[in-house]
């Protein structure tokens, strides 16, 4: 066997084993991240995935983030896992602008908030952006 | 079967109901109009996924969802 041969069927081999390799790593740190949470963050999240879109879903299970567009202005958001001042307005570039807080009047879990900021960006941004506080953004 | 589903502290209550019982619709519109009336949004997904506000009870609605105001954190 050729060594061209040789790099091209380890090649064919390794790629499929390296790509099964990815999944089951990122399935076994989502496993231990949701292992950590309580009940009710558990299930917050559990809600939240249902709402999430297919494309925000896979952003979230990698990131623990995932993007938004508002629904008037069409700027793209990003809401990171927690309860407060977990938003970022990105600019075209994808760099934070500014960081938003705006949060439901009663405690929730994290997953709920987030997915109560979500529905409220893309359904009804404007509303949501006059009751936010606005600050800067600490890291770019 | 439908369901409400209300986000509280606990993460979550669901609400299920079957919608061709006039009892339990009648029910299930009295608990949207109060959640309503103390401020919580009501959001349904379209058949595309995507969410939806709505102000109205929906007889038809599969799944509606309740999440308190929003205010500046």
């Amino acid at each position: 066997m050729t060594f061209e041969a040789l790099l091209r069927f380890s090649n064919d081999r390794l790629r499929p084993l390296l790509a099964n390799g990815l999944r089951q790593a990122q399935v076994m740190r989502n496993w231990y991240r949701e292992a950590g949470y309580t009940k009710t963050e558990a299930r917050a999240i559990k809600l939240l995935k249902e709402w999430l879109s297919a494309k925000q879903l896979a952003q979230f299970n990698a990131r623990r983030y995932f993007d938004v567009i508002g629904c008037h202005s069409g700027k793209r958001y990003r809401i990171r896992y927690g309860t407060a001042t977990n938003i970022h307005e990105l600019d075209g570039a994808g760099r934070p602008q500014s960081v938003l807080c705006f949060v439901p009047n009663s405690p929730l879990a994290a997953g709920d908030v987030m997915l109560a900021q979500k529905i409220a960006l893309e359904t009804d941004e404007w509303s949501a952006v006059a009751v936010a506080k606005r600050f800067a953004p600490s890291w770019h | 079967m439908a369901t409400q589903i209300v986000m509280d502290r606990n993460g979550d209550t669901r609400h299920t109901f079957d919608a061709s019982d006039t009892k339990a619709l009648l029910r299930a519109e009295e608990r949207f109009k109060e959640l309503t009336g103390l401020g919580f949004t009501a959001a349904v997904r379209t058949a595309s996924g995507e969410p939806a506000v709505t102000r109205r009870f929906d007889p038809a609605a599969e799944e509606t969802l309740f999440f308190p105001r929003l205010v500046g954190g």
